[in-house]
């Protein structure tokens, strides 16, 4: 009912005949509205929404057709070590043409040499599941930090033949994590230890140079952490944003702005569900409209966004999705209203596609959140920046991030460089425009989360240029 | 070993364990083998066409040459090679030899003469072996009075007489060399006078000790006297032993030899730096003070072999090859090693920081490693169960190839191991034929022995000892695959030899962890005893080495005493224990501990052999009453005054010495030097509490019971003297806030309820009690308060739990006594659930809670949600099912998974678990009324096939028990309340997939949300539930995310132990806490993955 009463109040403001004077609800008839809205836009503003062309690249992501057969995660070790190495080696003549090239098993006391193989980052706090069931509960319990670096960590390379511990100040421990692919210049110590003499690291794709465009002005808005049904949503922030980008907000140089989004991006946690109604028992009719109470009220305001504009939804930690990376897309099922759109899409995690030949890469934000858990770093972009320039942006997978045992490819490599490489679910906005040095332009966006910052963030592919949009309700 | 010794001594028969004593009464049932064993020079040697054969294909193997430069030992320096400097060592081992008695030493003696070898490590790290010359066996008896020295003669030429005639082989020119008269006494009983007569009897060789207190014992014929037969005095003492004691050298001390009194030989015996003959009266043994307490830098060496076994069996010597031998040889005190090599049968690809060496044959690898050890030259050799399995297989093996020259392992030149065979049987691991190895100038020091001696653990497999005190989960590769990956590529093999390596370096980390080199040298300075001694003997050696020494100074003799069976006199009152007054406090408990009770009583009431004065004396000597106690069990010893006793003054010199430790442990900064002390006070303290226990053993070597007896009684009136005083001084009446009640008492502490509320006020009252208590005790008995109890839970006598308190502010730790929290028998669940409400119960004070968990643990159990690898039970397999005479769950599902083998089950044979494996199973259902053993499975089977557990025998025969006796004394009706509550009521029960029924059973589909079955198009909801798509797919695909987030945690874990991302995870440890977890997750994903699959998109 609250819901209504907001909708109408700011309805009238937006000089809206149709729902000012009706009470006709949009949970009811969304297809009617949706039309109403077309015809309103067309007959008294006269602006058109741009358009841009989408392509879908999330091919890769898909595990629909792969099965648990006992497969361990060797198999992805494995195969990003082929994918990166046949890399690192091309890169070789530039980097150290001089050097011999060595596996782990051929080093050789004294001489120096180039190895390649998998970091292995030893860390005395990293939380261990034997724990769990093996130690005897000390009386102070054990305090959870939220990052688990410890200056005794120490960094072992891994290549299919063997390993040898690294030592030396070039590769810092802090910086690295498992499962990054690396080329070092070193030598074999007496001991046993390779002493580093230098690192490096894939570095950033080629990428398509980004098209020439026409001069207009496109955007696409990306927001995460919406989280329908949590305690901090409110869900006339929500509201807000899709009014303001549907064009329902704001003057007519607002609305001529908002005209001009081609894209909704929803990078994860759209709704919050109450987990303890998940342990698998049958539920009373009370718990059951519990469980699908926000998912309607997400389906009905995504019904909102896709009847004007193209709208891509990505699953997030908190989503009804599945736990391992890649995440699958949601279910059409949890939104019969929106699903009925073709402007609809139900993405995968990571999500990558191309809009007017620009390409976009993102993620709900668990490989940033878990590099934080295991490494340092200044910032987020700094984080989002080492995984571009490893080329691979969820390298702690599978060690601490959850990850589908893959067999013969590891789909998290970065093979062409994005133009837009965002994360959803940070705690804040950041954003950085990144070159590389071939020329390589990477926008890099943190999304902040909606629910708690009231932030969304817009960008304009004719520049890349990128702002945020902020929905506050304060004065309400 | 000498079948003549050995016949002539009874095994006495087992005694059975009192329970009423306290643990050192474990001594009991302890055997001391105290056996001299002559082994003549030329009985090991190979012959020397054999040696320059060896000698040549070391020069052939150019490539073992090339290491020699690391392997080899520092170089002598000139004053060594010039003679021209006084030679300190360490020595670790001391073991003698039958030579040709020396000519330059001896000119005028000739014939076999035992030779000690001492072996040992100067500082700067060179090898020793010392030759001790002159040295000969003897023992005493007491000398029949009037005496004079011709009957001293005649009686010689009797005994060399009788000597001759039962050691008719023997070459030696005279068995009986002399025998003098001396003035001693014996060490039993309080004697007025000081002094008697005694003969001491020295022979030519230590075996001849034992055959010539065979005669004297069964009495000699002797003109003019008659038969008599003769109280023998240290005649059981080891040869070695005997000359550690009367030259005053303690295990693992430092010798000196001066220049001058050493001769280089001629031809060197040993391998060893520095060979050098000297007499015995020229050692200079240093006490470890000062810099003679460092260790030197010796040489550990740990190795471990594996073997390629055929599928379903035991490795064999006779059939099964050694396909690896990893070693790793470090320098005491360093923390890294310095050699680190594995030899490999058939190619291995190579290892960072490791020496992998391939042979062709096994031969080769099996010769590779005999120049290894020649080379290196280790000073001691550790592993996991080396002395039962690696080293017997390695010379057993070498015999199945008939490699002669292989097992010359030892120090001395040419000179073979000798190999004892013994029939190992113990509890943990059945009855197993195993071969003793002894190899020459080397301590072999094997973790798996000392992890069974010192720790109570709930399993001795390398995989937990390590996970246990490193904190590290080892890969375990089943001996089945072991053969598969050594058939495989050089890399399967290398994956063998890392795991091999990882084998090899485990007991090596443990040695350093547990500080075993610092405290086993310190136990061994402590007791006098060498360091071989400590794990391969009982505890009553070290004992009988201190005895000895004190009594020889005080010119003393320890009696032989016949070991009659004697279990009739073997009993005797134990300790105390007061009745437990059960139940759940919540108020604190003060802790009044005596310290060391035992030693404490033995000083204060001068108890001891000497100061025992025997009924008839006590009336015959007339000894005023005020210089004797009686003690509480009627025994009379003379007060100090009168005569001091040895065994207090033992017990005197070890606790003075254990201050002295433990105050200089306080100043120490360097680090090895605070572990020698460290360990030196620690083997001080378990010094002092076994002296009470040797004198209780009635098998041992001085059995008093009296002493030991006297003791307990003590120990008894002091804890009732304590009940009574606190019970008497702490009340209303006496001016306290409340009345104290002392609420349970053991052996040697009394546990008091001061009836105060905090446990500030409980301690200054417990200090009180303490300091009141301890002044009307004879010094040095002292009562001490040490922790208070709150909250407190007393089940019974010996079960308990609380927190434990030592200062005010913060509870130390939970401890439990008695309780199923580490039992291994029992499953998972029940020391979950003990440790779980114990918790709940004392330190979040949540009864109700406790309650709560308790009943959904039942529920989840009887619902069968409970994760199977908390219901695994796990038991030794100690012998084939036909030698049980009782069938056990456990004996017959290795039978039958042995059977499988024959025909050809879905089973792998090869997992079938042999003798001494651990096997684990679980209870299934079955049918009505069968029998528990019938119902016995193993796990992995009965995951994979949906086999549904006896939720009912968890129930009764495991949780039920523990539980009750948690709750008994806080609930009443805890059965009623836990076992028969209403969360009983609802059972599921899961449908086995592999039996005969479900073959013919046809599968359909049914709808996710109701089960109802469905048909046509749709494939995942029936009709009525179709408007709940969104609630349904949310809980399936929840079910599919839990499981992910375990599935990767599991295996990635895995990966972790193992060492490698880039290979798949092969272990197989049942005893690692995730290993069903890890398959039940694979297993889970796969159906969880399944079922979601069907919301089609």
């Amino acid at each position: 009912m609250i819901f209504l009463t907001i909708k109408r109040r700011h309805k009238k403001r937006t000089h809206d005949s149709f729902f000012s004077s009706s009470l006709i609800s949009p949970h009811i008839f969304p297809a009617i509205k949706a039309a109403m809205e077309v015809d309103s836009v067309n007959n008294t503003n006269l602006l058109h929404r741009q358009q841009a062309i989408y392509k879908s690249l999330d091919g890769i992501f898909e595990i629909q057709r792969e099965m648990y057969k006992g497969q361990q995660y060797s198999q992805i070790y494995f195969a990003r070590l082929h994918l990166m190495r046949t890399l690192l080696y091309s890169l070789l003549p530039r980097w150290k043409p001089y050097l011999p090239v060595r596996t782990v098993l051929g080093l050789e006391e004294g001489k120096e040499c180039v190895i390649v193989g998998t970091l292995y980052k030893h860390m005395k706090l990293k939380p261990c599941i034997l724990d769990e069931y093996s130690k005897e509960r000390s009386a102070t319990p054990l305090v959870k930090p939220h990052n688990f670096t410890h200056p005794d960590d120490h960094l072992i390379l891994e290549d299919e033949s063997g390993r040898v511990k690294l030592r030396g100040n070039i590769i810092l421990p802090s910086v690295y994590v498992t499962g990054v692919v690396v080329a070092l210049h070193g030598k074999e110590t007496g001991a046993g230890d390779f002493w580093v003499e230098d690192v490096m690291e894939a570095g950033l794709p080629d990428q398509i140079e980004k098209p020439l465009q026409s001069g207009e002005d496109k955007y696409v808005v990306f927001i995460s952490g919406i989280s329908v049904g949590s305690s901090l949503s409110n869900p006339l922030q929500f509201q807000l944003f899709v009014d303001h980008i549907t064009g329902h907000l704001g003057d007519d140089k607002e609305q001529s702005i908002a005209a001009q989004v081609v894209q909704v991006v929803i990078a994860g946690n759209s709704v919050e569900l109450p987990r303890g109604l998940l342990n698998g028992q049958n539920l009373g009719s009370k718990d059951q409209s519990r469980l699908s109470e926000p998912i309607k009220e997400l389906d009905i305001l995504l019904m909102q966004i896709a009847a004007g504009i193209p709208v891509d939804i990505m699953a997030g930690p908190d989503d009804p999705a599945n736990f391992s990376l890649p995440q699958q897309p949601l279910h059409r099922c949890l939104f019969p209203g929106s699903s009925a759109y073709n402007t609809f899409r139900s993405c995968y995690n990571p999500h990558a596609f191309e809009l007017d030949n620009v390409s976009f890469l993102g993620t709900s934000g668990q490989n940033i959140d878990d590099l934080e858990h295991y490494s340092d770093a200044e910032n987020k972009i700094e984080f989002m920046e080492r995984t571009l320039r490893w080329r691979h942006i969820a390298p702690t997978a599978p060690n601490t991030l959850g990850c589908y045992p893959f067999t013969d490819r590891d789909p998290f490599f970065v093979e062409k460089c994005p133009h837009v490489y965002f994360v959803g679910n940070q705690n804040k906005y950041e954003t950085h425009l990144m070159k590389g040095q071939e020329e390589q332009i990477v926008r890099l966006i943190c999304i902040p989360k909606f629910a708690e910052t009231g932030v969304a963030v817009m960008l304009n592919m004719r520049n890349l240029e990128c702002c945020t949009l902020c929905f506050g309700t304060q004065f309400m | 070993m000498s079948g003549k010794a050995n016949s002539n001594r009874k095994r006495p028969p087992p005694a059975t364990p009192s329970p009423s004593l306290p643990p050192q009464k474990k001594n009991v049932t302890e055997e001391e083998d105290l056996m001299d064993e002559d082994v003549f020079f030329e009985e090991n040697l190979l012959q020397y066409e054999q040696d320059s054969q060896i000698l040549r294909d070391i020069e052939e193997r150019e490539a073992v040459a090339s290491r020699l430069l690391k392997w080899k030992r520092p170089q002598l320096q000139q004053p060594y090679l010039s003679h021209s400097q006084t030679i300190v060592f360490q020595q670790l081992d001391i073991d003698y030899i039958i030579g040709e008695s020396h000519k330059e030493l001896f000119p005028n003696s000739s014939g076999p003469a035992a030779i000690l070898r001492i072996f040992g490590v100067t500082k700067e790290g060179h090898s020793v072996c010392c030759l001790v010359h002159g040295f000969e066996p003897y023992f005493y008896i007491n000398c029949p009075p009037g005496m004079g020295p011709d009957d001293i003669s005649r009686f010689h030429q009797i005994l060399e007489g009788r000597m001759r005639e039962s050691n008719r082989n023997s070459n030696v020119p005279k068995f009986v060399r002399r025998i003098e008269l001396v003035h001693k006494r014996s060490i039993m009983y309080y004697q007025q006078q000081t002094l008697q007569p005694f003969l001491k009897v020295v022979v030519a060789l230590p075996t001849m000790v034992a055959s010539c207190r065979g005669i004297l014992d069964k009495g000699i014929q002797i003109d003019g006297i008659g038969a008599k037969s003769f109280m023998t005095y240290e005649s059981n003492i080891l040869f070695a032993l005997r000359f550690m004691i009367d030259c005053n050298i303690v295990g693992g001390n430092w010798v000196e030899v001066p220049i001058g009194k050493y001769k280089k030989a001629a031809k060197s015996i040993s391998y060893c730096q520095l060979e050098f003959d000297c007499l015995f009266s020229d050692l200079i043994s240093h006490t470890p003070e000062g810099e003679f307490s460092k260790m030197a830098p010796f040489r550990i060496l740990s190795f471990d072999i594996e073997c390629a076994g055929r599928k379903g069996h035991f490795p064999e010597p006779s059939q099964d090859p050694v396909i690896q031998i990893a070693n790793l040889a470090t320098l005491q005190g360093e923390d890294q090693p310095f050699i680190r090599n594995v030899m490999t049968l058939n190619s291995c690809s190579p290892i960072v920081g490791v020496d992998v060496m391939s042979f062709d044959t096994e031969k080769e690898v099996l010769l590779a490693w005999r120049d290894f050890i020649r080379e290196v030259d280790p000073d001691i050799i550790i592993g996991y169960n080396i002395c039962k399995f690696d080293l017997p297989y390695l010379i057993q093996r070498a015999e199945a190839l008939n490699i002669v020259d292989f097992p010359v392992l030892g120090r001395i030149r040419n000179s073979r191991v000798r190999v004892k065979d013994s029939t190992f049987s113990s509890r943990q691991y059945g009855t197993r034929e195993s071969k003793e190895v002894t190899v020459e100038g080397r301590v072999q020091f094997d973790l798996l022995q000392a992890m069974q001696r010192d720790h109570k653990l709930s399993s001795y497999s390398l995989n937990s000892v390590s996970a246990h005190f490193l904190n590290e989960q080892k890969e375990d590769v089943h001996h089945s695959i072991i053969s598969d990956l050594q058939n495989g590529n050089p890399e399967t093999r290398r994956r063998l030899a890392v795991y091999c390596l990882k084998d090899a370096y485990l007991p090596q980390r443990l040695l350093d962890k547990l500080m075993y080199i610092y405290n086993y040298v310190e136990m061994a300075r402590v007791t006098g005893v060498p360091i071989s001694f400590l794990l391969s003997r009982g505890q009553s050696i070290k004992v009988l080495s201190q005895l000895l020494r004190k009594s020889r100074q005080k010119n003393l003799l320890i009696p032989n005493i016949k070991q009659a069976g004697s279990s009739e006199q073997g009993t005797y009152e134990g300790a105390t224990v007061l009745e437990a007054r059960t139940g759940f406090y919540d108020k604190p408990i003060a802790t009044l501990d005596f310290a060391s009770l035992y030693p404490s009583i033995m000083m204060a009431y001068n108890l001891c052999y000497c100061t025992l004065v025997t009924p008839e004396d006590a009336r015959r000597l007339n000894i005023p009453p005020e210089c004797v106690n009686k003690t509480p069990s009627g025994e009379t010893f003379v007060r100090p005054d009168l005569q001091k006793g040895i065994l207090p003054e033992i017990l005197e010199e070890l606790l003075a010495a254990r201050k002295r430790a433990k105050a200089d442990l306080k100043e120490a900064k360097d680090p090895r030097v605070r572990a020698v002390l460290d360990g030196r006070q620690l083997a001080l303290k378990i010094s002092a509490n076994s002296v009470y226990g040797f004198t209780g053993a009635s098998i041992g070597q001085l059995p008093c019971l009296e002493i030991s007896s006297s003791v307990t009684s003590y120990g008894r009136q002091m804890i009732e003297h304590t009940k009574k005083l606190v019970e008497d001084k702490f009340t209303v009446l006496g001016g306290y806030q409340h009345t104290a009640e002392v609420i349970y008492g053991d052996t040697d502490s009394v546990m008091v309820q001061f009836g105060v509320p905090t446990v500030e006020e409980a301690m200054n009252l417990g200090k009180e009690a303490a300091d009141f208590i301890s002044g009307t005790f004879t010094k040095p008995i002292k009562l001490e308060f040490e922790k208070v109890y709150y909250p407190y839970l007393l089940i019974s006598k010996k079960r308990y739990a609380g927190l434990l308190w030592t200062n005010k502010d913060k509870f130390d730790k939970m401890d439990a006594k008695g309780i199923e929290t580490v039992r291994r028998d029992n499953c998972l669940l029940v020391k979950n659930l003990v440790t779980e409400c114990l918790q709940k119960i004392l330190i979040d004070q949540d009864i109700p809670g406790a309650v709560q968990y308790v009943k959904n643990n039942i529920s989840d159990l009887l619902m069968n949600r409970i994760d199977l690898s908390l219901l695994v039970i796990t038991k030794g397999l100690t012998k084939t099912g036909d030698d049980y005479e009782v069938k056990a769950a456990h004996v017959e599902l290795a039978e039958r998974m042995r059977k499988a083998i024959i025909f050809m089950q879905q089973r792998d044979a090869a997992t079938a678990p042999n003798v001494g494996d651990r096997v684990p199973y679980v209870i299934v259902k079955a049918a009505k009324g069968a029998k528990a053993y019938e119902k016995s499975e193993d796990p992995i089977y009965v995951l994979e096939n949906n086999i549904p557990i006896d939720p009912h025998y968890y129930l009764e025969n495991q949780i039920s028990k523990p539980l009750l006796r948690i709750f008994e004394p806080i609930l009443k009706n805890a059965s009623k309340e836990l076992l028969q509550g209403s969360h009983t009521r609802s059972i599921s029960i899961s449908t086995p997939s592999n039996s005969g029924i479900m073959k013919f059973a046809k599968k359909q589909l049914t709808c996710i949300g109701c089960k109802a079955l469905i048909s046509g198009s749709s494939q995942t909801l029936c009709s009525h539930c179709k408007g709940r798509e969104a609630e349904l797919y949310c809980k399936s695909v929840s079910h599919v995310s839990e499981h992910e987030k375990l599935f990767g945690r599991l295996w990635t874990q895995c990966q972790e132990c193992q060492g490698s991302l880039h290979q798949d995870v092969l272990c197989t440890s049942r005893d690692c806490p995730i290993f069903y977890r890890r398959k039940k997750a694979q297993k889970d994903m796969a159906e969880a993955k399944l079922q979601l699959d069907r919301w089609s998109f």
